[in-house]
C-alpha cells in the first residue's frame, strides 16, 4: 500500500515513532534519478504505461497499480522504437509508439530508505519504503512529494493490518500507488491525456449551424498551433503529420459544411489554407518515404538489399533542404498573415443577421443532409468501380470518402454513439483498402522519378536500377492485390444493414436525434 | 521451473546451509524461489528466523493445495519464500504410506506451486525412507554434500545402489564436497579419486569454514551477511555451478 503525508510534516520522524511499538531497523538511504518518458500524444498513458529510465534501464510500469510490465538493459536512452533492444519490450511497444519520439516528460530525483519491522525472532515481518522526490538532485532541497510504501511480507498478514492502522493515526493517508506520476506532472505543467490528434467535440442538435462550425473550425485550429510550433524542431514526423490533417480537415469543413459563412470569406481562407498545406507536400512525401525504409528492404531480395542504400541517402539530405523551406514557408509573413486573419475570423462573435443561407439552420440538419448527400455519390460512385475498375474512378472515390469520414467525426456527438461508431469503422475499412491502393500506386511513380534524379556511377546505377525495378515489382503486386479486394470490401460497406443504420441516423427524422 | 533436493542420507554434511544459502543466491540472481523444509528439525526455518509450525495440523502438509499455500512465508529477502517445517514431517513417511500413489504424494502437494515459482529448493532430511522416494520422483536433481571421508563415501555409494536397484535415474544425482579441510592430505586425496571416478560430481567444494558456523548465531544466509567472505565466494562459485550444470 501507498501512504503519504497530508500536510508537511517530516514523515522520518513520524516512521522512527514506529520503534515505540515495533523493534525497527533502519538501512542505509539510497538515491536515484528518473526520467519519466511519452510520446507527445500521451500513447504510453492512453494505454495506461509509463515508461521510466534511470541510468541504464528502461522500466516500463502498468500506470493502475504500479506493477513493472517489462525492463530492459540499454546502452544510451531509445528515442524511437526503432532504437530499442530487441526483446518482449519491444515488442511490446514497437505497435503502441509506431514512428512517434519518446519525449523526457520530467525528471524526478528519489532518496528512498528502507525500514523494517521485526518480530522477535527479529525476523522482517513488514518492509517500508519512505521515498522523497526532488525535482533536483539536492537532498537539501524541498521535496514535492514524499511517499511511503508498505510492503507486506507474505505470512505475516496482521503485522501488516497493524502497521497501516498505526501509520494511519500517525497521519499517514492512503494514495494511488500512481501519485508520484501525476504529481511530478503536474510540477512540470504538464496534463497527461491533454493533447490528442483526435477530435473530441460536444455539439448540441439544435445549436446554429454556424456556430457549431466555429466550434468545429476552433479546434482543429488549436491542433494546427500546437503542432505547428514543433515542426522545426524536427522531433518526429508526426508533428507535421497532425499539423498537415488539422488543414485538411480545415479546408474539408469550409467546403463540405455549405452556407454557412459568407461565400467570400469561406472561399478566400479555403484558398488560403490549399496554399499553406501545399507548402509542406513535398517534406511529407519524403517523411513517408523514410519512414518505409525498412518495409522497403524487407521486400527486396538480400542480394539487393544494400543496392538501394544510395537512395535513403539522397532522400534524406534532400529533407533537410526541404525541412528548411518549409520552416521558412510557415514563418512567412504569407502563412502568418493567414494564421492571425483566420484567429480573428474563429474569434468574432456570431452574426446578428446571417446573410449566409444555412447559418441559423439547426445544425442537427445540416448535418444530416451533407451526410447523405456524400454517401449517395460514393455508393454511386463505387457501383460504377464495380462494373469496370478504373485508377482515376478509384482515386476519386478515395477523396469522397474521406470528406464523408471528416463530416461524421465533425457531427459524430449529435449521432448515437455506438451506431456512428459502426458506421465509421466500416467507412475506415474501405478507406483504409483505397487509401493503400493509392499510396502503392503513388509510389510506384516516385520511385521511377526519382532514380533519375539520383546521382550515381554507371555501376551503381546499374544495381539501383534492378533495386528499384524489383520494388516496383513487388508494389505493383501489391497494388493489384489491394485492388481484387476492392469489391469484397465495398459490399460490406454498402450492405444492407449499413444502408439501414445510414438511412435511420441521416435520412428518417422520427426518432429525436441525440446520443 | 525446477526442483532442486538438497538430499543426502546422512546427517551433518552441510545439506541445509547449503540450501539456505543456494536458494538466498538463486533469489538474489531474480529467480522466483521457495525453500521447502522437510526436516523436522526444522534448521532452514530457523536460519531464516521462521518459527516451525508445531501444530499437529496433518491435513495442511500432505493434502497440499490452498492449506499449503497459507503456510508459505516470505523470507527478509526478495524472490525468497519459505514453506517452513512443520512438526508433522516426522510422521509424514507413515503418513504417506496409508494414501494412495504413496510414492508420488509430494509431487501432488508442490505441483500447485509450479506457476508461482521459478525455482524449489527442498531441505531434506536423512533418510532413505517413503519420505525419500517422494523426493526422488519429485526432484530433477539431486544435490547430495558429501565429505571427503570413508564413511560418508560409503554412504553415498549406498544411495546410488538403492536408485538402480529402485530403478531411479541415478543421472539425476550430483555431489559436491563439503565441510573440506583444505589442510588434511588425505580430503585432497579423496576428492581426487572420487571426481575421477563418479560421473555426476561438481567441481567445487565448500571448505569448512567458521563463517559457515557464524550462520546459526546471525541467522541470515552467509552472503547476506558477509557478502564479501571466503565462504560466500564458495558458495557463489557452487551456486554458478549449480546453474550451469543444472538449470541453464
Amino acid at each position: 500500500m501507498n501512504m503519504s503525508l497530508l500536510d508537511g510534516r517530516d514523515g522520518r520522524k513520524i516512521i522512527g515513532d514506529l520503534a515505540k511499538y515495533y523493534s525497527l531497523r533502519q538501512e542505509q538511504p539510497s538515491a536515484k534519478s528518473f526520467g519519466i518518458y511519452d510520446t507527445f500524444d500521451w500513447r504510453l498513458f492512453e494505454k495506461s504505461l509509463v515508461l521510466y529510465s534511470s541510468e541504464d534501464e528502461l522500466i516500463l510500469h502498468r500506470l493502475s497499480d504500479y506493477k513493472i510490465v517489462h525492463h530492459a538493459k540499454v546502452s544510451s536512452f531509445p528515442n524511437f522504437v526503432w532504437d530499442f533492444p530487441d526483446g518482449s519490450l519491444k515488442t511490446l511497444l514497437a505497435p503502441i509508439l509506431e514512428m512517434r519520439r519518446l519525449l523526457k516528460l520530467a525528471e524526478i530525483h528519489s532518496q528512498s530508505t528502507i525500514y523494517r519491522i521485526l518480530n522477535k525472532e527479529q525476523k522482517t515481518v513488514v518492509r517500508l519504503r519512505y521515498e522523497e522526490i526532488r525535482r533536483v538532485n539536492q537532498a537539501r532541497k524541498p521535496m514535492f512529494c514524499a511517499h511511503l510504501h508498505v510492503e507486506p511480507i507474505r505470512g505475516y498478514p496482521r503485522y501488516y493490518r497493524k502497521t497501516i492502522g498505526r501509520l494511519g493515526k500517525l497521519g499517514f493517508v492512503q494514495i494511488e500507488p500512481e501519485t508520484i506520476y501525476f504529481e511530478a506532472l503536474k510540477e512540470r505543467n504538464k496534463t497527461p491525456g491533454k493533447y490528442s490528434s483526435k477530435l473530441k467535440l460536444q455539439l448540441q442538435p439544435e445549436m446554429r449551424s454556424d456556430e457549431a462550425a466555429k466550434i468545429i473550425l476552433r479546434s482543429l485550429f488549436r491542433i494546427m498551433k500546437v503542432n505547428g510550433t514543433y515542426i522545426g524542431k524536427d522531433l518526429d514526423t508526426e508533428f507535421l503529420h497532425d499539423f498537415r490533417v488539422a488543414i485538411r480537415r480545415t479546408r474539408v469543413a469550409l467546403s463540405q459544411i455549405k452556407g454557412v459563412f459568407p461565400v467570400d470569406t469561406t472561399k478566400k481562407f479555403q484558398r488560403e489554407f490549399a496554399m499553406v498545406g501545399k507548402l509542406s507536400n513535398e517534406l511529407r512525401d519524403l517523411d513517408v518515404y523514410l519512414l518505409k525504409e525498412n518495409a522497403y528492404k524487407k521486400m527486396l531480395p538480400d542480394s539487393l538489399r544494400d543496392e538501394i542504400n544510395p537512395l535513403f541517402e539522397f532522400l534524406k539530405n534532400k529533407r533537410s533542404r526541404v525541412l528548411e523551406d518549409v520552416k521558412n514557408g510557415l514563418s512567412s509573413r504569407e502563412s502568418t498573415k493567414v494564421f492571425r486573419t483566420w484567429e480573428n475570423f474563429l474569434d468574432e462573435p456570431p452574426e446578428g443577421s446571417p446573410t449566409a443561407p444555412n447559418a441559423e439552420v439547426p445544425v442537427v440538419k445540416l448535418a444530416r443532409k451533407r451526410i447523405r448527400k456524400r454517401y449517395t455519390e460514393i455508393l454511386s460512385t463505387g457501383a460504377q468501380i464495380l462494373e469496370a475498375a478504373n485508377d482515376e474512378k478509384l482515386h476519386a472515390l478515395r477523396i469522397e470518402c474521406k470528406k464523408l469520414r471528416y463530416l461524421m467525426e465533425f457531427f459524430s456527438s449529435l449521432f448515437p454513439d455506438k451506431k456512428i461508431s459502426i458506421l465509421i469503422k466500416e467507412l475506415k475499412g474501405l478507406q483504409d483498402n483505397l487509401g493503400n491502393f493509392n499510396d502503392l500506386y503513388v509510389q510506384q511513380a516516385y520511385l521511377l522519378k526519382t532514380v533519375d534524379e539520383l546521382p550515381l556511377s554507371d555501376d551503381q546505377a546499374k544495381k539501383m536500377t534492378l533495386a528499384i525495378g524489383s520494388l516496383i515489382g513487388n508494389l505493383e503486386e501489391r497494388t493489384q492485390m489491394v485492388k481484387g479486394s476492392f469489391s469484397e470490401i465495398f459490399a460490406r460497406f454498402a450492405s444492407p444493414t449499413h444502408r439501414g443504420l445510414y438511412h435511420e441516423l441521416f435520412v428518417t427524422t422520427k426518432g429525436k436525434a441525440g446520443p | 521451473m525446477k526442483i532442486l533436493a538438497i538430499y543426502s542420507n546422512k546427517g551433518g554434511v552441510g545439506k541445509t546451509t547449503a540450501a539456505v544459502n543456494l536458494s538466498f543466491l538463486a533469489a538474489e540472481a531474480g529467480l522466483k524461489t521457495l525453500v521447502c523444509d522437510l526436516d523436522p528439525q526444522s534448521s532452514a526455518s530457523y536460519y531464516f528466523r521462521v518459527k516451525p509450525k508445531l501444530r499437529a495440523n496433518a491435513k495442511g502438509f500432505h493434502k497440499g493445495g490452498k492449506n499449503i499455500n497459507k503456510s508459505i512465508k516470505g523470507t527478509d529477502y526478495e524472490n525468497l519464500d519459505i514453506l517452513p517445517a512443520d512438526f508433522t514431517h516426522r510422521n509424514l513417511a507413515s503418513t504417506f504410506n496409508k494414501l494412495k500413489r504413496r510414492k508420488r504424494r509430494l509431487n501432488r502437494i508442490l505441483d500447485p506451486l509450479r506457476a508461482e515459482y521459478n525455482l524449489i529448493v527442498l531441505d531434506c532430511p536423512p533418510s532413505i525412507s517413503l519420505l525419500a522416494e517422494n523426493i526422488f520422483n519429485v526432484a530433477d536433481y539431486l544435490l547430495v554434500p558429501v565429505i571427503p571421508t570413508t564413511l560418508c563415501l560409503r554412504t553415498h555409494l549406498q544411495l546410488l545402489s538403492f536408485l538402480k536397484k529402485k530403478k531411479y535415474d541415478t543421472n539425476k544425482v550430483y555431489a559436491f564436497f563439503s565441510l573440506v579441510d583444505r589442510r588434511k592430505k588425505m580430503h585432497k586425496e579423496f576428492i581426487a579419486t572420487i571426481s575421477r571416478e563418479f560421473k555426476g560430481t561438481l567441481h567445487k567444494s565448500i571448505p569448512s569454514l567458521s563463517n559457515i558456523e557464524r550462520m546459526g548465531i546471525n541467522r541470515e544466509p552467509v552472503p547476506a551477511f558477509s557478502p564479501t567472505s571466503q565462504a560466500a565466494k564458495y558458495y557463489r562459485v557452487l551456486w554458478q555451478d549449480v546453474k550451469a550444470t543444472l538449470l541453464d
